[in-house]
């Protein structure tokens, strides 16, 4: 699960030079020879040696000068995929704009930054002519679900001599949600009093009329009670008998022990938490897959956690509201009480392997990541 | 044109530069430098795919190696470390072009020629290195640009990313073939950048501070002229009356040296004081040079000579005495003589002295000498003209014994015949002063003798009595050596000078480009009182083989490539740090100036504007209302789109709406890419978007849109729609 950026991060951020510079290999020996020469020109007096000395030197400056005019006047924006999961490499597009009206540049680099560092993937730009926009895409993968804040670029670039590394960071701050990891799971038995009633999966109006509800996202639109809407003044839709009875809440304990929580709240990484931690992952991992499963069989699905209580819902678009909520539910201790389960439908509490954590419910299905 | 080739042939033309700049100073063997041109034109056709290099990677090792030992063995046998190391940067140089592969090649390729470009500066200080160095940092730019930009393409390049699940790889090769990397423009630019490179490491050059201790050591051809060592047998100089290749440079202050009709002026080197055998000699007997030393700041010294009437001493009496002299700055090239020369009767000179520990070299008759090894920048002050005739009539040769001078001007050898003798004394027969018998000597040499570069061996005769007598014909030296041994003859002190005479006016900067062909012998005669005075016996007109330059394209062409050729020496070369100190400040002089100047136009302008303030603030509030009405107008009145644009505009929603019926296309996927893989998973309504791709490809990049094609791409969009619908259904 991705942290947010820390208090010196920030600052840091505050504070950065406008330009870096690093000496690539071919640098240092270019600084290397440019003593070596200014030595000899001033052990010999050899004009010459100086002369090619102060062309040394102005490659340097030139370099530096080249640099800036290539990296200057550049407009640069990142494109997402639509979904990105944990532990699946997706495609981010960057585009970048060279504003410079006669002025082509060359060899540049960009890299995303998350938390003021940059990703490990880089994209490399040619050339970008003048008034231009050239893009593509570098692909990286989140090992762990979350939000995750870019914070802007960095623009870099090695031209034209290959002598210095320049780079400079842009503020460009973006979100990008990262879903839990999907996993393919069995389907559960459903309670023993459902057995033989609605053998079908499927999503419909079969069934008794059981009542009215508030229409949410991913209802059917068939579904909706357009008498009822009209004297109420708001959407509201048929809720029949079978789909009370497929409805499931998954209950996903996010407790931890106190001490594990309160260093992932300090930003430290603890060694001994990584098990525990993982465990929590894999936990809710199971939760989206099974929230996912259940949707796609035409179950309502009710997903609650300490602090977390997504109501009952059908369709794509609740499974996104899932797997959002799902992505960014923060591990806690057991002080926090779990959400109030669907008080009808199925129950599967899934926990993580190894955490013991008070107050948790009775429920049909218990699974242990 | 293409990255790759374009590439190439800059590289091959940078190292091409260094190349000639190594050996255009000569230093290395013919052999190597024919070799090593053919060799680097043959690399230029050996490289992958017409050769498989792979198994010639070796070659390169081997060749370095035997190069490596075959160059050891050859300067341990020679002492020429420097010619042999040139010559095995060659021998490395070939090679590495001919097994070139990788980038890492072109790297050592590119370090190999810029150490040829550093032994240039030591083996070759002409002015073609000059022209070769510039060579070097336009096409040596291009050249490290263009690898970078290989390089970067090396690394990056390999793969693209069109997939989320998998990468492609793509050809190198065609990029590196691509005509729309590098274009004229991009070689223009990046040309007039490194020439503000090049500027800017001239200033750099200009101001890094000469701190350093040795000298410079060009290991160059010297010229070698005979004529000014220890001792010169009569009939050398006669040899370089027609080389003009030039030896001095010399910038005299006063003008009315300066021009094609200028006096003559003498510039006198080495003074020689003992006659024997046919040959003048300076002596370790003849009077040691008396000077007196002025130190000056940065590494400079002024030594001025005792001249008879100028007392030495104050740098306040010398003020005054170098104010009345001429000034001339001199660069000397290299003639293998440490000789200083200045015209006529030199009163001082302005050196840097010798580092610490290095001797004077031995000054004997008035002449002043520095080693040098190169060439070599000083400043001096002469008296041009002499004493006047009355004051030299005047005076008498103290007799022999009598003074501190001393005897040793009046030396002759024994084989001096008596018909010299007798005929000296017959021409100065009745003359009432010595300088009555030099002026009639000097004029009877002058008028009964030819002047001839037609040199004929005396045989066992002795040379003055040959030439008196027999030939009756000669050059420079036999005038000068006739004139001093009949002088000493008849009781004068005299003494022969080797030097140069006159010189090519150039123009374009104001010097005088002294030849090799310039080389003349006169002689100085010493009067009681007045010092040494210079008489020339040779007929007038004669002496001056090569004039003072004509006015013909090819002679004012050549003056202006000695021109770029002295700039080079002034300003490179001979560049040191009281030319640095004196540059910086004339600098700060003219910036102090400027100073002032900014300083009264602010002044100026602020009177200026206290009287125009309200007309001013008016015009400009005018200006500004303009500016931002002109602006807002523009704003207010977009221009209308074009047809074009908007049917282009209309086929991209249409493409935009009918594609999102269908699937959500990712962002790395493009248009075409998405038709594709709609239609292999047999998604309805596939076929319509494939053709409304066309399309739309057709009309955002292909030109015109077209009201059929707009047509049609409605009539699709409606059908992805419907299938969209059935699907759903």
């Amino acid at each position: 699960m991705a942290r947010a950026p820390g208090a010196w991060a920030r600052v840091w951020r505050r504070l950065r030079p406008p330009r870096r510079l690093r000496f690539t290999r071919e640098g240092n020996w270019f600084v290397f020879l440019a003593l070596a020469i200014g030595l000899a020109a001033i052990n010999t007096g050899n004009n010459l040696l100086y002369l090619l000395l102060a062309w040394l030197l102005s490659f340097i400056i030139a370099s530096g000068v080249l640099s800036e005019l290539t990296m200057r006047g550049l407009r640069v924006t990142r494109r997402p995929a639509p979904e990105v999961w944990a532990g699946q490499p997706f495609l981010m597009e960057i585009a970048v704009e060279n504003g410079k009206a006669g002025l082509a540049s060359f060899s540049i680099e960009i890299e995303d930054l998350i938390d003021g560092r940059p990703l490990d993937k880089k994209c490399y730009f040619l050339k970008i002519p003048p008034g231009k926009t050239q893009r593509t895409s570098y692909r990286h993968t989140f090992s762990r679900r979350g939000r995750y804040r870019f914070d802007g670029f960095r623009i870099a670039t090695r031209f034209p001599f290959t002598l210095f590394r320049k780079s400079r960071d842009t503020d460009d701050g973006s979100e990008v949600i990262v879903y839990p990891r999907l996993t393919p799971v069995p389907r559960l038995a459903p309670r023993p009093r459902h057995l033989g009633v609605g053998a079908s999966d499927r999503l419909g109006r079969r069934g008794e009329f059981f009542g009215l509800r508030e229409w949410k996202d991913g209802d059917d639109r068939r579904a909706i009670h357009w008498r009822s809407t009209a004297r109420a003044g708001r959407l509201l839709v048929r809720e029949v008998h079978d789909e009370i009875e497929r409805r499931v809440t998954i209950i996903v304990d996010n407790a931890l022990p106190a001490p594990v929580v309160r260093a992932l709240d300090a930003g430290e990484r603890l060694r001994e938490d990584g098990p525990t931690l993982d465990a929590l992952e894999r936990a809710v991992s199971l939760a989206a897959s099974h929230a996912a499963a259940y949707l796609d069989a035409g179950w309502g699905v009710a997903v609650v956690g300490r602090g977390l209580t997504v109501p009952l819902g059908r369709g794509k678009g609740h499974l996104a509201r899932i797997l959002r909520e799902l992505a960014i539910l923060p591990a806690t201790t057991e002080a926090v009480a779990l959400g109030a389960a669907d008080a009808v439908g199925d129950r599967v509490l899934v926990v993580p392997a190894g955490v013991a954590a008070a107050g948790r419910p009775a429920a049909d299905h218990v699974l242990e990541a | 044109m293409r990255f790759a080739a374009t590439h190439k042939t800059t590289s091959y033309l940078a190292v091409a530069f260094a190349f000639l700049a190594m050996v255009g100073g000569g230093a290395v063997s013919p052999l190597l430098v024919l070799g090593g041109a053919l060799g680097l034109a043959l690399s230029w056709f050996i490289e992958p795919p017409r050769w498989n290099l792979d198994r010639f990677a070796w070659l390169f090792t081997v060749i370095a190696a035997l190069g490596l030992v075959y160059s050891a063995l050859l300067a341990v046998s020679t002492g020429d470390y420097l010619g042999h190391g040139g010559g095995f940067l060659i021998i490395l140089t070939v090679a590495r072009a001919s097994t070139r592969r990788a980038a890492r090649d072109w790297q050592q390729l590119y370090l190999l020629a810029f150490l040829m470009l550093v032994a240039g500066s030591v083996l070759n200080g002409e002015l073609g290195y000059a022209v070769c160095f510039f060579g070097f940092v336009v096409t040596g730019t291009w050249a490290l640009i263009l690898f970078h930009l290989r390089r970067e393409m090396e690394d990056n390049f390999l793969l693209r990313h069109a997939d989320p699940r998998a990468s492609q790889r793509v050809e190198i090769r065609r990029i590196l073939e691509s005509r729309r990397i590098v274009d004229r423009r991009f070689l223009l630019g990046t040309g007039l950048t490194s020439v503000g490179f090049f500027i800017v490491a001239v200033i750099f050059f200009l101001s890094i501070p000469r701190v350093g201790t040795g000298f410079f050591f060009r290991g160059q051809n010297s010229l070698h002229m005979v004529g000014f060592s220890d001792g010169v047998k009569l009939g050398g100089h006669g040899r370089l009356k027609t080389d003009s290749t030039i030896v001095m440079r010399v910038q005299v202050s006063a003008k009315e040296f300066h021009g094609r009709r200028a006096p003559y002026l003498y510039w006198r080197g080495v003074v020689f004081d003992h006659y024997g055998r046919g040959e003048w000699t300076r002596t370790r007997s003849a009077p040691s040079t008396p000077t007196w030393t002025e130190p000056l700041p940065g590494n400079r010294e002024r030594r001025y000579l005792r001249l008879p009437g100028i007392s030495v001493g104050s740098e306040a009496a010398m003020a005054v005495a170098r104010a009345n002299a001429v000034q001339q700055d001199v660069w000397l090239e290299p003639i293998g003589a440490d000789v200083l020369f200045a015209a006529s009767a030199p009163l001082a000179f302005e050196v840097a002295p010798p580092t610490a520990g290095g001797r004077r070299p031995l000054e004997k008759n008035d002449e002043i000498r520095l080693r040098h090894d190169g060439p070599v920048h000083y400043r001096a002050w002469s008296y041009i003209e002499p004493p006047a005739a009355e004051a030299l009539a005047a005076t008498w040769s103290a007799p022999p014994g009598s003074d501190a001078l001393g005897d040793p001007y009046r030396q002759l050898p024994p084989e001096i015949t008596a018909a010299t003798r007798a005929k000296a004394a017959e021409i100065v027969a009745g003359a009432t002063s010595d300088y009555a018998k030099a002026v009639k000597l000097r004029d009877w040499l002058q008028t009964q003798l030819r002047y001839s570069l037609d040199l004929r061996d005396p045989g066992g005769r002795e040379p003055i009595d040959y030439f008196l007598f027999e030939r009756q014909a000669g050059h420079c030296e036999y005038f000068a050596s006739a004139f001093a041994v009949m002088g000493r003859a008849v009781g004068l002190r005299t003494r022969s000078v080797n030097g140069f005479l006159g010189g090519e006016w150039n123009e374009y900067d104001g010097y005088i480009a002294v030849r090799a062909g310039d080389a003349h012998s006169w002689s100085e005669v010493y009067f009681e009182g007045q010092g040494w005075v210079t008489f020339d016996a040779t007929p007038p007109g004669e002496a001056d083989q090569l004039g003072r330059g004509s006015g013909a394209w090819t002679a004012k062409l050549r003056r202006w490539f000695d021109t770029l050729r002295f700039q080079w020496n002034k300003w490179v070369i001979d560049y040191d740090l009281t030319q640095q100190l004196s540059l910086f400040r004339s600098i700060g002089k003219k910036l102090s100036g400027g100073g002032r100047a900014v300083s009264s136009a602010g002044k100026a302008v602020t009177r200026f504007a206290k009287r125009w303030a309200a007309l001013g603030g008016a015009l400009a509030l005018l200006a500004a209302v303009a500016w931002y009405w002109r602006r807002t107008r523009g704003r207010r009145r977009p221009t209308a789109p074009t047809r074009a644009e908007r049917e282009r505009s209309e086929l991209a929603r249409l493409y935009e709406k009918a594609a999102r019926r269908l699937a959500q296309r990712p962002a790395a996927v493009t248009p075409r890419e998405l038709a594709r893989q709609l239609a292999e998973r047999g998604a309805p309504g596939a076929a319509a978007l494939e053709e409304l791709t066309e399309i739309y490809y057709a009309g955002q990049w292909g030109g015109a849109v077209g009201d059929d094609a707009l047509a049609r791409a409605r009539v699709l969009a409606a059908d992805i729609d419907a299938a969209a619908r059935a699907a759903r259904r």
